[in-house]
């Protein structure tokens, strides 16, 4: 057993009041056990496997009830989240980066066979070159796939938004993914507050969909069907994900009327009151931004934060609201997707336009590959867009 | 804000001593935030360790530029990139048979602070497992987290050899201790 395990079962025993230090992937794992899966498929994968590890050690000491499976692939991993999923128990799973690409024909799947399954994601840089460090292109691109997808900034938001999750997920049929950065929140060891399992218990009722795949009763699932049935079951999957912005919010305020925490509902404004210019970003970033927004009002400027915690679906209404009237809006990307540069920065773009009052909206392409991103170059980047003219497309700064 | 950078190469331990000692703050009632980064999670690759100490909660998710202390597990690592973080007054305690006066022909202008690990490790019975023979050095050449909380940690913490790992920790610390007395009766 090593330090980090011992640790943790020695947390086991202590009264959950104050926070105990653990990484942001065993705060997943700590989520997933509260949250009493069924059945949790994984495969490890860097720097997703503390997530694994961690469950496997709560399973083998006798404190985590699920099923855990080990397929041969991530693929394989979908493969059996989805079904378990149908007959009617909560899944639970975790990936990274490729992980998470091989799995991208059934990510289609899960949605439209409206499995609420929530799986955790860890945001690393895509192949090829083979590279470890925090980048999120992995996860936005796998927008068009019909999950939910949460950015996390810590590990204690982590922990709280995959429980809240599947509040989420169960109540629209709809998969979850939450996603946090390689590294900053992976493996960083910082305090985190566990919940008690009877707080977890009241939020989160045990799953019992009105329909389930059962031997006993006669029902179809993923026939074939008429343009017109494909047709209606893409109306029910959007009018699904309509559902999610407010579900955001009033789950997260549930959540900290029972805990004392909430983390913002789909979208946090930090210091946007009378703010010239909001930094629009997603994931551990936020942290660093947060620091160089303090250090900018210091300094006399009014700029503000805007998180993006849930990214699908896209809050645009929410967007709209809290960006109406601002003068400069600079959108942070750390993910690339080539020939349209920064995914947020060309959605928030699109999500803005035609509104009064619209933003002059700045994209820049900032930490991508994992390269360092402090709140110093922040500072910089917001002097950058101060003096310069936006451009359609996203423009790299470090 | 304290900001600690340890440096290793793969299978050192410098990842496991940076959690050590964020443990070691955490315990003494501090606001911690550890983390390691690699490049290919390879044996003998340098291992990154950046460790935050502070009052309040730790918000701040980036690499450290400008360190306020180094720890540095192979005299090897000591160029370019790690010292680029270092200032003038930053502690560089590095595990390294040789004297702090010959670091101050070969490195002059920084701060630096040898301790002999692998000795101190061997004669504790520890062989060349050196992370509580260096957490104790550098727990003394920062002045925090006080020995016994250090010692405390490690004893929790260690999977075994539980008087060694103290002992050796205590040597580190007293190395240190004396060299740095030494340094001011000069």
């Amino acid at each position: 057993m090593n330090a980090r395990a011992e640790l943790t079962a020695r947390e086991c025993a202590t009264a959950p009041d104050r926070p105990l230090l653990m990484t942001g992937n065993h705060a997943l794992a700590w989520a997933a056990r509260l949250a009493r899966p069924k059945v949790v498929p994984v495969y490890p994968i860097t720097p997703q496997t503390p997530v694994m590890e961690k469950l496997t050690e709560f399973q083998s000491e006798g404190r985590f009830d699920a099923e855990i499976i080990t397929p041969e692939s991530e693929h394989s991993v979908m493969a059996a989240c989805i079904p378990a999923s149908l007959a009617g128990v909560r899944v639970f799973t975790a990936t990274a980066s490729q992980g998470l690409l091989l799995m991208h024909e059934l990510l289609h799947y899960a949605s439209g066979a409206r499995a609420p399954i929530v799986m955790a994601n860890i945001n690393r840089t895509v192949a090829s070159p083979w590279a470890f460090w925090p980048d999120q292109t992995d996860s936005l691109s796998q927008r068009d796939t019909g999950w939910i997808q949460f950015y996390s900034e810590s590990a204690q938001e982590s922990l709280d938004t995959t429980i809240q999750a599947f509040r989420i997920a169960e109540q629209v049929l709809l998969p979850a993914m939450i996603s946090h950065d390689a590294f900053y929140v992976s493996h960083a060891l910082e305090p985190v507050q566990v919940p008690a399992q009877e707080q977890v218990d009241r939020f989160l009722p045990a799953y019992a969909p009105a329909h389930r795949l059962d031997t006993g009763k006669i029902e179809s699932w993923g026939n074939v069907v008429t343009q017109d049935m494909y047709y209606r079951h893409r109306q029910d999957i959007e009018a699904a994900m309509a559902r999610v912005p407010a579900l955001a919010d009033d789950v997260d305020r549930e959540w900290a009327q029972l805990t004392g925490r909430s983390h913002g509902g789909a979208l946090e404004r930090y210091r946007c009151d009378g703010a010239n210019l909001v930094i629009v970003t997603m994931g551990s970033m936020c942290g660093t931004v947060r620091e160089a927004v303090d250090a900018l009002r210091d300094a006399g400027q009014a700029v503000g934060l805007l998180k993006v915690r849930l990214f699908r679906p896209l809050p645009v209404q929410t967007l709209r609201a809290a960006l109406a009237g601002v003068a400069e809006v600079l959108v942070l990307d750390r993910n690339h997707s080539p020939g349209v540069g920064g995914v947020l920065h060309q959605e928030l773009r699109a999500a803005l336009y035609g509104i009064k009052n619209a933003p002059r909206v700045h994209g820049y392409l900032a930490g991508v590959g994992g390269v360092n991103v402090s709140p110093e170059n922040i500072a910089g980047f917001v002097r950058c867009a101060q003096a310069s003219e936006p451009r359609a497309e996203s423009v790299w700064a470090r | 804000m304290l900001q600690i950078m340890i440096q290793g190469r793969g299978g050192q331990g410098a990842q496991t001593a940076g959690d050590l000692l964020a443990m070691a703050f955490f315990a003494a009632g501090r606001q911690v935030q550890a983390f390691s980064s690699y490049g290919g999670a390879r044996r003998g690759t340098p291992v990154n360790s950046y460790i935050r100490v502070d009052d309040r909660p730790i918000r701040v998710r980036c690499d450290i530029d400008s360190a306020d202390a180094i720890l540095c597990f192979d005299a090897s690592l000591l160029e370019g990139s790690l010292l680029a973080t270092a200032r003038a007054d930053t502690p560089i305690v590095v595990n390294s048979s040789r004297t702090a006066a010959d670091f101050g022909r070969t490195l002059p202008g920084y701060r630096v602070i040898p301790v002999d690990g692998i000795a101190i490790s061997r004669r504790n019975g520890l062989g060349r497992i050196v992370n509580s023979a260096l957490l104790g050095a550098f727990a003394r050449a920062l002045e925090a987290p006080a020995l016994d909380v250090m010692v405390r940690t490690l004893n929790e913490q260690a999977p075994k050899l539980h008087d060694e790992n103290v002992a050796a920790c205590r040597e580190g610390y007293r190395c240190i201790d004396v060299q740095l007395a030494g340094a001011k009766n000069e």
